[in-house]
């Protein structure tokens, strides 16, 4: 959507349209409700959105140990004393520490590759943060690698090259167990989906 | 009469997208309906019923119900999942690139039996022998064959004459081999290179060309008389001669593909460095 395409909105209201349009999944129409939320918003709020969208993109950077999304460098994570650094589970994006997060259940380090090795859309080991993993491997303090890639091709595709990549190193390579998700169905389930829930069975 | 509005077919996964915020935009290579385009709706939340059986690399039996635009996917159920293929790295690159091949050589509305069973043929030979060259190359000269581009192996291209054992050269753009006498020729137009093909010396056409060993001929002939893959005999290829055949057909097939195909890059990062190299240690 161009300026061109909104003749009659004011060029200040066109402009916030055309840059709320180029959000993903956001169309046209919704951009410009959200354009006329935003206007009505009280003075306050419309402020503190666009402090917030300022700040996040100032204070924002790279963790220099996980490469995870943070304001201090290291993360609050990696600076944390309290965390097994025996042991670092590789994810796909930010969002995904947050839902390991949430689980309370893992109190190692981590490392986000930010994308995983999708060849069929030319994204090879070097797109990605792969190669800032290895280095941190290299001390041996790491015993364990967790790949917790999603359950997908690409996802495989990359847990195999890590995996690959480790043999014959004395770090433990696992990855997260596949099976049935909670609330799904054994009966519209894959193939592989049953057979791995079936290799990874466990004593009730 | 209008086509009815719910129908069956069996294809094979070529690749997926995400679309909107939780479908799956899905490419498929279908019997029937050649490469068709179809929305699987709900298929990447967890407990989704379809995305397991519409992975890349799954042929699948589904129900689609007609839109106006795209497709959408009801139902599937998966025939074969490839399970070896996906389970060792270099087998799944070339799995990949398999599948990046018969999506850029299928057509939309275009049903191509044959290019669908060497797909299905190659994807089961890859998971028996992820190491083997000649799958690849089967598939890959094949390929040719059902879109209609073999090459010519037999004759001269230039003079027709049947080849004898000597000093061949090979053209993807001149459409095969052509004979010493022919290669030796003086350019026409000059010699510019053709699809990554060196022009050390021009042909009658003016057309890029590079050397092809007699063993490398031999090995094409070979591949292109075999009806399936399973069919290959147990034939190991010297490091050189499997260089220079996968350059050929590589290069041909990317010739007609008319442009860069993107799963080559990892392939090749894997035969360079086998997707190894333990890690390091200081000690």
């Amino acid at each position: 959507m161009t300026l061109e395409h909104l003749p009659s909105a004011a060029p200040s209201l066109a402009r916030l349209i055309q840059e709320l349009n180029k959000l993903p999944g956001i169309g046209p129409k919704s951009a410009q409700r959200l354009a006329y939320y935003i206007i009505r918003l009280p003075d306050g709020e419309a402020q503190d959105l666009a402090d917030a969208i300022n700040a996040v993109k100032q204070s924002i950077i790279f963790c220099r140990e996980c490469q995870n999304l943070t304001d201090a460098n290291p993360c609050s994570v990696c600076a944390n004393a309290q965390r097994n650094r025996e042991q670092i589970c590789v994810v796909e994006d930010p969002l995904d520490v947050l839902a390991l997060e949430r689980t309370h259940c893992y109190r190692g380090l981590y490392h986000v590759l930010h994308g995983v090795i999708s060849p069929l859309n030319g994204i090879g080991p070097d797109q990605i943060k792969l190669k800032e993993l290895f280095p941190r491997l290299s001390d041996g303090a790491v015993k364990e690698v967790v790949i917790a890639t999603n359950p997908t091709l690409e996802g495989e595709a990359t847990a195999m090259y890590i995996s690959r990549h480790l043999a014959g190193s004395n770090v433990k390579v696992t990855h997260l167990a596949r099976g049935l998700p909670v609330g799904g169905s054994l009966e519209y389930s894959d193939e592989l989906t049953l057979s791995r829930a079936f290799q990874g069975r466990q004593e009730v | 009469m209008a086509p009815p509005r719910t129908y069956r077919a069996e294809a094979l996964t070529l690749k997926t997208a995400p679309f909107g915020e939780a479908d799956l935009l899905v490419t498929l290579f279908a019997r029937e309906e050649g490469k068709l385009r179809a929305v699987a709706k709900g298929a990447r939340r967890p407990t989704g019923k379809l995305v397991g059986h519409l992975e890349p690399l799954t042929f699948t039996r589904l129900s689609l119900n007609r839109g106006r635009n795209l497709d959408v996917v009801s139902q599937a159920q998966t025939l074969d999942n490839f399970t070896p293929l996906k389970s060792n790295l270099t087998a799944l690159s070339k799995g990949l690139y398999v599948a990046e091949l018969v999506d850029g050589f299928g057509s939309e509305a275009s049903p191509n039996e044959p290019l669908l069973r060497l797909a299905l043929d190659t994807l089961a030979a890859l998971g028996r022998a992820p190491e083997d060259d000649l799958p690849l190359l089967y598939f890959q000269l094949h390929l040719l064959a059902v879109s209609g581009l073999l090459p010519e192996l037999h004759c001269c291209v230039e003079c027709r004459r049947p080849l004898e054992p000597g000093r061949h050269r090979y053209s993807a753009a001149g459409g095969g081999v052509f004979c010493p006498d022919c290669a030796a020729a003086p350019a026409v137009n000059g010699a510019p290179d053709g699809a990554g093909y060196s022009s050390g010396y021009g042909t009658g056409t003016g057309i890029g060309t590079r050397p092809l060993s007699l063993r490398a001929l031999k090995v094409l002939r070979l591949l292109a008389s075999r009806r399936r893959p399973a069919d290959l005999p147990d034939l190991t290829l010297d490091e050189p001669l499997a260089l220079e055949l996968k350059a050929i057909l590589t290069a041909t097939v990317q010739y007609w593909l008319d442009r860069e195909i993107r799963s080559n890059a990892f392939l090749n990062h894997l035969s360079r460095t086998g997707g190894g190299g333990a890690v390091s240690r200081s000690e």
